[in-house]
């Protein structure tokens, strides 16, 4: 029978490919077109994925790479707490349980085949607001507790219908309930959408089948990965770089890494990274796997099923309260959105001295978080705006890099300015490119971009970026890329903003981000 | 006479209807690509006949500008501070796990995008008066610079055009070719709207320029130029407005493939049209659906498009190892060079050469026999692939048909499942060259009922140019509260329906043969996409029932907002009947070719192959078997049934599946 299966397996795991893939890629379909935020809706900050009834990855619709190793670890610690029945839902978004910080909820939804559980279909959606200390519920805080609601694995749908209680609770807890309640409710909408599927697939094909070829695409995906890491040179490489600061004036705070490669197995061990910190850029666990994982996948040229075999090739270490896999009650809000992408810039640091042909420089490696809430006088409403912002990219060894395009754990859309004015006390004044600010090389970094926001209502802002101090490396003889600045325009004047921080916005006031460049690659030729 | 004429990559297609006689014919001349009218006015030149022809053309000339990066020198005119609004786009990166991705350049570089001190607010207000004095120098710089067309995107102009008209008239004034974008695209999200008024600009200089000679060459003829909705328009509006014409021969397919399977009683279909590098995908409820969110090489256009999914696989796809030890095939194509290792040139298996192998192409029947097949060439292929792997070469061929229906299967997904349709209420209607060899195994992937292969699957579009009705689409944002009284939409619509009017009386419509279709864009406030309904005297009723129908929920406490209006006018045409035919008498025996062994998952299966030439209205038959077209290649499965209805197209009942 085995032989049997392994001559048939090329053919029809290709096929199950497609069919596993095609689940997901619905239910975020659903999910955007469903959702109540602009966040979800336009910038699409969600990823939806089917796993196994172990909890092992099979498939994820390609969305946002921050999520890619942090959902297997959300539906395990589901699998952990609770028991299941046909019809549940779980929510959480316990960065300590499953999750990553606390914007990011995640539903998991049991699927059942003739009584039994085969599989589960989960999707994460960064809401605009779950309560905490600022609207956006990225404060700049202390522990965790501050940054807002902290849900554990628990039910929010039991045998089909919606627990009032757990329902109620949530919706308390946020600045926008009305706006919440429709994401979660097309959270749910994807979730069934991705149940029926499933049971539509096991229904045509049979479990045995279904669970067979489901096993044998994570196998294919490590496969996959082992030969890529096989071509790398065996050998240990170290590298260094620093996240600017915690918000609370802790800084610089070094991420250390050393990848050994031998034998078609990589070890990342983040050994040698500073402690978990006070503010809140500390990343659990499970942001860290993402970015590894990430870096590899870039690596890995074919159509690579986006499942959990790719980490198996791979073996991630990461000292407990540390920066890297902080431990409770860390604050959490920055580790997903910036020292994510420090992570990212370490690992490309390491691995650029093994391919030095196909690395680039480091990218603008923050992600500007902007969060704007308060109340909208014109509308008679509270408002909470939240937005990432694009920079330059790194050069690569063959092309300049992009500018002002999102890089790395990233990819959310911008909201167009006159989205914007239609939402929002806020008008977009300038969005425009900064010339200059890529790295000289042989190829030259990406530029970052300015964005102007001018204030129509009293409001808060909090700032999360990065490099504000240090700047993002060059390769091979390329420059850095320029720093980024924050600017507050008040009266006409200028006057700097910290990289992290609240400040308090009045009407007429212009919140002015300018983002890094990214570095260059290879001495700039002489002219 | 009425003439559809259709430019293809390979063929220039034309399909000609007689009233007076009802006669349908079709022929096709080679396409000139490097000046597509040559091939058009020889073709032309070949018919007799007298009296006025009417010509309906659908043309790749505005496609290709954009794809080959030949369209016109272009400066664009942005409010100030938003300079790089195109080049920024919407800040994302196309491919996620790629560092060499680049996002599309813009068609417009930075030195050429220009920037006005103005704005206009949300509610139409004027917030910062025009910088009229700064557009001399404007004006001049692109006289400097040798651009040919103009593109205007000022912030919130479709809420008030005071602005773009002023800038216009001054660049109008100095002789550019100008496109606005409260005239292209009065729509909200000022990337999509300058994106899509860029295009235009762009190609619109390409397409007057090809549509004035051919109107010149064409003098006493009446010339219509298909556009990407599925309808016609005249050639000068079709010159201003190019960027309405950017799908214009696949557009014409469906129109074709809709009155196909109307006639022959077939609503709901799935088309499907499979070519060498690349397959069609389209989804027909009825009617065609529309996309206002398209992309062309990767830059968004937001104008009403029939709704086409594609996808990189067709038969020239190829099959190939990867190093997890499976069995891939595309993305690459071998193209048109070297082509499938059959053709005698190429060295990497495709799929076409699967079917040759699998006997399911016959070497001496190809393109009528006028294209000899090289099958030592195409098997020597799979043999070093079928090594790699380490399976058995049948295997392997079958393997690559299996796999590269898996990929149309997904494509078909995205456009029935993902939408809301269960593709098991539909008929698979197959054409383009490598269609029907896939189309049954797919429907039956896919537990669809029937296949319909078209008489004219070959010069399906052509047909379609001939159906078309005059189709023009108006739209405005107005962003006004779902409880705004159906008065004052009424008094918001009145421009957008007068100007409908007036332009299909200026293309020579009667008002007999007008009609006009208003609907609205509604959401939920809060929501970033809309759904489009009807305008009735139930409109909320109506969006709250369609959200449930769409999304799996509805909320009537939540307020709903009126996002867009839009008008959809058609001129109505007269369109020619499809020919019906008796039932042939003729025994089918006389039909058969020649009985020849096919491989099907099965094995080999001794199979016969039909003449489709000769095949006749009611005769039937059992599959396996295949029908040789000139042109095409019908596979019938095991256990399904084909029969040729009265329009002389095949319809493949499959087996197991009704």
């Amino acid at each position: 029978m085995k032989t049997d299966l392994v001559r048939t397996d090329v053919v029809r795991l290709e096929i199950f490919k497609h069919l596993f893939a095609s689940i997901p890629e619905e239910m975020g379909a659903a999910l955007q077109r469903a959702s109540f935020s602009p966040n979800i809706k336009e910038r699409r900050d969600f990823s939806c994925a089917l796993f196994d009834a172990q909890g092992e990855m099979i498939a994820q619709a390609a969305h946002i790479p921050v999520h890619l190793g942090a959902m297997p670890l959300s539906v395990q610690s589901a699998i952990r707490s609770l028991s299941f029945a046909e019809g549940d839902m779980v929510v959480l978004n316990d960065p300590y349980h499953g999750g990553t910080h606390l914007p990011d909820i995640t539903l998991i939804a049991p699927i059942f085949a003739a009584g039994a559980l085969v599989g589960f279909a989960a999707n994460r959606a960064h809401h605009a607001d779950v309560g905490g200390m600022a609207p956006g519920s990225m404060p700049i805080a202390r522990e965790l507790v501050q940054e807002g609601l902290i849900l554990p694995p628990v039910k929010l749908l039991a045998g089909g219908d919606v627990q009032a209680g757990v329902w109620d609770i949530i919706l308390r807890n946020t600045r926008s309930p009305q706006e919440r309640a429709g994401d979660l409710r097309a959270q749910i909408a994807a979730n069934q959408r991705g149940v029926r599927r499933f049971g539509e697939l096991v229904a045509a094909y049979g479990l045995q089948e279904v669970q067979h070829y489901a096993a044998a695409l994570l196998d294919y995906t490590e496969r996959l990965t082992r030969a890529l890491i096989s071509t790398l040179p065996d050998g240990r490489f170290e590298f260094e770089d620093a996240l600017d600061d915690d918000g609370l004036g802790n800084g610089p705070l070094p991420i250390r890494v050393r990848i050994d490669i031998a034998g078609g197995q990589a070890t990342v061990d983040f050994a040698g990274t500073a402690p978990q910190a006070q503010g809140s850029v500390n990343a659990v666990y499970a942001i860290t796997l993402s970015a590894v994982y990430y870096v590899f996948r870039c690596l890995v040229d074919a159509e690579v099923p986006n499942n959990t075999g790719s980490l198996r090739a791979i073996r991630v270490l990461a000292p407990e309260g540390s920066l890297v896999n902080a431990r409770p009650p860390a604050p959490v809000a920055g580790g997903n959105v910036e020292t994510s992408q420090r992570i990212v810039d370490v690992l490309l640091g390491a691995l650029a001295q093994a391919l030095p042909a196909h690395i680039p420089a480091a990218s603008q490696g923050t992600m500007n978080n902007t969060l704007i809430g308060g109340w909208d006088a014109a509308r008679g409403r509270a408002f909470t705006y939240y937005e990432t912002i694009a920079g330059g990219m790194g050069a690569r060894p063959t092309a300049h890099g992009p500018s002002g395009v999102h890089s790395h754990m990233t990819n959310t859309l911008n909201t167009p300015a006159e989205a914007m004015e239609y939402a929002y006390p806020i008008q977009v004044l300038c969005y425009e490119l900064r010339p200059g600010t890529g790295g000289a090389g042989r190829f030259r970094g990406g530029d970052g971009l300015r964005r102007d926001l001018l204030l129509q209502s009293e409001a808060t802002a909090s700032l999360l970026s990065e490099r504000r101090t240090s700047q993002p490396y060059g390769l091979a003889g390329g420059e850095p890329g320029a720093a980024g600045e924050n600017v507050l325009i008040r009266g006409g004047a200028a006057q700097p903003l910290p990289a992290k921080g609240e400040v308090q916005l009045r009407p007429g006031d212009v919140l002015s981000i300018r983002t890094p460049g990214g570095g260059g690659w290879g001495t700039p030729d002489a002219l | 006479m009425r003439i559809g004429v259709d430019t293809g990559g390979t063929f220039t297609d034309f399909v000609v209807f007689d009233p007076a006689s009802g006669q349908l014919d079709t022929f096709k001349r080679l396409s000139t690509p490097h000046d597509p009218a040559a091939a058009i006015l020889d073709g032309l030149a070949q018919l007799a006949g007298n009296g006025q022809r009417h010509i309906v053309h659908g043309s790749t000339v505005a496609t290709n500008a954009v794809l080959e990066r030949k369209g016109a020198k272009v400066a664009l005119v942005n409010t100030q501070g938003f300079r790089d609004l195109l080049q920024i786009g919407r800040q994302n990166r196309p491919a996620l796990y790629d560092f060499l991705a680049n996002p599309p350049a813009p068609l417009v570089p930075r030195a050429d995008r220009l920037e006005v001190a103005e704005r206009i607010a949300a509610d139409g207000r004027v917030q910062t008066p025009l910088d009229e004095a700064a557009l001399d120098a404007l004006v001049a710089h692109c006289q400097r610079e040798g651009i040919e067309a103009v593109a205007i995107c000022l912030l919130f102009s479709f809420a008030n055009p005071a602005h773009e008209q002023a800038v216009a008239a001054r660049f109008a004034a100095a002789g550019f070719n100008v496109s606005v974008s409260h005239h292209i695209l009065p729509e909200f999200r000022e990337y999509e709207r300058a994106s899509t008024t860029v295009l235009n600009a762009y190609v619109s200089p390409v397409m007057s320029r090809y549509l004035n000679k051919l109107a010149a060459a064409l003098p006493a003829d009446h010339l219509q130029i298909m556009q990407s909705n599925g309808g016609m328009a005249g050639p000068r509006l079709a010159g201003e407005q190019a960027v309405r014409c950017i799908l214009s021969g696949p557009a014409g397919g469906l129109v074709g493939a809709q009155a196909v399977a109307g006639a022959a009683g077939y609503a709901r279909i799935l088309t499907f049209d499979m070519g060498g590098t690349s397959t069609d995908v389209a989804l027909i409820d009825g009617a065609a659906q529309v996309s206002r969110s398209s992309q062309i090489g990767g830059l968004p256009v937001h104008v009403p498009m029939l709704a086409i999914h594609t996808v990189g696989s067709g038969g020239g796809s190829i099959a190939w190892r990867d190093a997890g030890g499976g069995l891939q095939v595309g993305p690459h194509s071998a193209g048109a060079d070297p082509g499938p290792a059959a053709y005698g040139r190429g060295e990497l298996p495709t799929v076409t050469d699967a079917n040759v192998l699998l006997g399911r192409i016959r070497p001496d029947q190809f393109f009528g026999g006028r294209m000899p097949l090289d099958t030592a060439r195409a098997e020597a292929a799979f043999a070093r692939l079928a090594a790699e792997l380490g399976i058995s070469v049948e295997e392997c061929q079958l393997g690559a048909v299996h796999i590269a229906n898996a990929h149309m299967a997904r494509a078909l997904r995205v456009i029935s499942v993902e939408k809301g349709h269960d593709p098991r209420d539909f008929t698979l209607l197959a054409f383009g060259g490598a269609g029907g060899l896939h189309a049954a195994d797919l429907a039956r992937a896919l537990g669809m009922p029937r296949v319909l292969a078209p008489r004219h699957a070959a010069t399906l579009s052509a047909l379609g140019m001939l159906l078309a009705d005059v189709v023009k689409d108006y739209s405005r944002t107005v962003m006004l509260p779902g409880v705004t009284p159906a008065a004052e939409l009424d008094m918001r619509l009145a421009p957008l329906l007068s100007s409908a009017q007036a332009e299909l009386a200026a293309e020579g419509v009667a008002a007999a043969d007008m009609q006009f279709q208003p609907s609205a864009d509604l959401r939920y406030a809060g929501q970033s996409f809309e759904l489009n309904l009807p305008l009735g005297p139930q409109l909320l009723a109506d969006f709250h029932r369609a959200h449930q129908e769409a999304y799996g929920y509805h909320d009537v406490e939540a307020a709903v907002e009126i996002v867009n209006l839009r008008v959809q006018a058609i001129g109505l045409t007269q369109r020619p009947h499809l020919p019906a035919f008796e039932p042939s008498t003729q025994p089918i025996e006389s039909c058969v070719l020649g009985h020849y062994p096919v491989r099907f998952a099965s094995g080999l299966v001794d199979t016969p192959f039909y003449d489709g030439a000769r095949l006749g209205a009611g005769q039937r038959f059992a599959g396996p078997a295949v029908v040789v077209r000139p042109d095409t290649t019908i596979l019938v499965g095991e256990g399904d049934h084909a029969e040729v209805d009265a329009f002389l197209n095949l319809v493949i009942t499959i087996g197991g599946v009704a």
